[in-house]
């Protein structure tokens, strides 16, 4: 009894943060509740579904959220193992001081506006440093963040930046968790570094993976921050996230019942990591 | 060598942020692209003159770096106030109903909470709790809450239970088991979780942006966006690199202190919930 009221409080401010909200979005999303309406909702059956489904905007803006959240989280996975192998040292050897850690996790503390600020100095057209090296070697400076076809590439790498550190941290408790004696038993058979990744610590690594991808899947599927203030969403629209065209339509144009509606649609797509990770476990759990 | 390389990808964009803070503005969009540029070269005429600006304007920067501390140690208190007594009584719990709210933990602790900026602006306006810093506490406590609850729990499972045993023979309730015998020993996984409660509400936008309004009330996120923002037709960008510097500043701080605490906070929250 007393257990259930020392948790009371703290369960009922998280009922009323997470869970409120998703219902108060499926109540906002059954109704018009905009400047047309002067702000007062007004039952409009499906119309902010059925208005999603041909909004050719949102469907674009789901297609980018889901290419950056792929690309990214894919790079940030290979370079945070790479990392992570880097900061463990070489086996037997020490592994990577105090020092070395806390650059690296540096990017990771920043506020994602911060760094976002930052990088858009990094990538100004001709001024930046970017521009300044190609233009030191010859090259015609490029548009990093005005050209709709590579910009969302920019963004990625910017948000590689940022989240590799806490992927590699990750997985560095997770090979850090790999007894060693495993590794020299293969050293003795005369394995190579390539053969003792591939056999024993990709294997051994992988739930350690499958969190840091879902984790950071779920966090880039809402990416908001970085995007806003790295690009704007554009140019021409072409890095919008779902997040911030939910933002926009709230914000801007003032329509809450179709906001309302792109962020439950954009949580029903979070849905989808969630459940990739669950069958992924269930098969990994019937396979051992 | 590859340790250089990896030194050089984390630091490197920041070290130019600094370089650039230090340029006079001219210098930066003069000549050939700034980088040896006639007259200076890169190292010639060093400023603090984007400092100053930003220092003398109105309000003054330090005012956003003082309003998300205070955010944050608000934020943070609150957070442990709710969170610990909440692990302890989850740890209490047997079977189906602690594993089933931990995995609900776990899920709200995955959730992007840039989503749920609507639905917490909409209260926020019925309640009047825009335009008070304190009041950024309430979500940001809630929003760190499963983190904290799944890292404290975890610690406390870590613990031998014989100890609360012997502690309950010795005729002490259970909240005094908490504070007495419990709470010391907890004390590395409080300060871990309290550091990563204090990074998230340092930094957290969204909430800050949709619930503050009032320029001397924005935290460092919400400033920092604003500067951004507001001059798209000029590039004062010797400014834009002062403020990332000064924001960045602290939290360089606070990681050469705390590195460890962050690195096992991390972790364990990963992997134990």
């Amino acid at each position: 009894m007393t257990a259930w009221l020392l948790m009371l409080p703290a369960l009922t401010l998280l009922a009323v943060v997470f869970l409120a909200p998703l219902a108060r979005y499926a109540w906002l999303s059954a109704h018009a509740t905009s400047v047309l309406t002067a702000l007062e909702p007004v039952a409009n059956g499906g119309a902010n579904w059925l208005r999603l489904a041909q909004d050719g905007r949102f469907w674009q803006d789901a297609g980018q959220t889901l290419r950056f959240a792929a690309v990214s989280v894919g790079l940030e996975l290979l370079l945070g193992l790479a990392l992570a192998l880097l900061l463990r040292g070489p086996r037997g050897g020490r592994a990577a001081g105090g020092g070395l850690r806390t650059a690296v996790l540096l990017p990771w503390a920043l506020p994602a506006t911060v760094m976002a600020l930052g990088w858009r100095w990094i990538y100004n057209e001709p001024h930046g440093p970017l521009n300044s090296l190609l233009i030191a070697a010859g090259l015609p400076p490029y548009p990093f963040l005005s050209t709709p076809a590579s910009t969302w590439f920019a963004v990625v790498v910017a948000d590689v930046w940022r989240s590799t550190p806490f992927v590699a941290l990750l997985l560095l408790a997770g090979l850090q968790a790999i007894p060693p004696e495993l590794e020299e038993a293969l050293v003795l058979e005369g394995a190579d570094r390539w053969q003792i990744l591939r056999r024993l610590l990709l294997p051994l690594l992988s739930p350690w993976i499958g969190l840091a991808a879902l984790f950071r899947l779920a966090q880039a599927l809402g990416v908001f921050d970085l995007i806003q203030v790295l690009t704007g969403g554009g140019p021409a629209g072409s890095t919008e996230s779902l997040a911030l065209y939910a933002y926009l339509n709230a914000m801007r144009f003032l329509d809450f019942g179709y906001g309302a509606t792109v962020l439950l649609a954009t949580f029903l797509l979070l849905l989808l990591p969630g459940l990739l990770w669950l069958m992924w476990q269930r098969r990994a759990g019937s396979a051992a | 060598m590859i340790r250089a390389v990896a030194l050089l990808w984390s630091l490197g964009p920041l070290l130019w942020q600094l370089y650039t803070s230090l340029r006079p503005a001219d210098a930066l969009v003069s000549g050939p692209q700034g980088l040896g540029s006639p007259g200076g070269g890169i190292f010639g005429g060093w400023t603090l003159q984007n400092y100053s600006q930003l220092l003398a304007a109105d309000p003054p920067f330090w005012r956003y770096l003082l309003n998300s501390a205070v955010v944050g140690v608000a934020g943070t208190a609150l957070t442990l106030l709710l969170a610990i007594p909440c692990a302890y009584g989850l740890q209490q719990q047997r079977g189906a109903l602690r594993w089933g709210t931990l995995a609900l933990l776990l899920a709200a602790s995955l959730f992007p909470t840039a989503l749920l900026f609507l639905a917490l602006l909409e209260w926020a306006r019925q309640l009047g709790l825009g335009n008070h810093l304190l009041a950024l506490a309430l979500p940001y406590a809630a929003l760190s809450l499963p983190l904290a609850i799944l890292l404290l729990r975890a610690a406390l499972a870590d613990l031998p239970p014989e100890l609360e045993d012997a502690a309950r023979l010795e005729g002490l309730g259970p909240l005094q088991r908490l504070r007495f015998v419990l709470l010391p020993l907890l004390a590395p996984a409080i300060a871990s979780t309290a550091i990563l409660v204090f990074l998230f509400s340092w930094s957290e936008y969204p909430i800050a942006l949709t619930w503050i309004s009032r320029e001397s009330l924005l935290t460092l996120s919400a400033a920092i966006a604003r500067i951004g923002a507001s001059s798209v037709f000029t590039i004062p960008y010797g400014a834009f690199a002062a403020a990332t510097v000064l924001g960045s500043l602290p939290l360089v701080l606070l990681l050469l202190l705390f590195q460890r605490a962050i690195v096992s906070g991390l972790t364990q929250g990963a992997v134990k919930g």
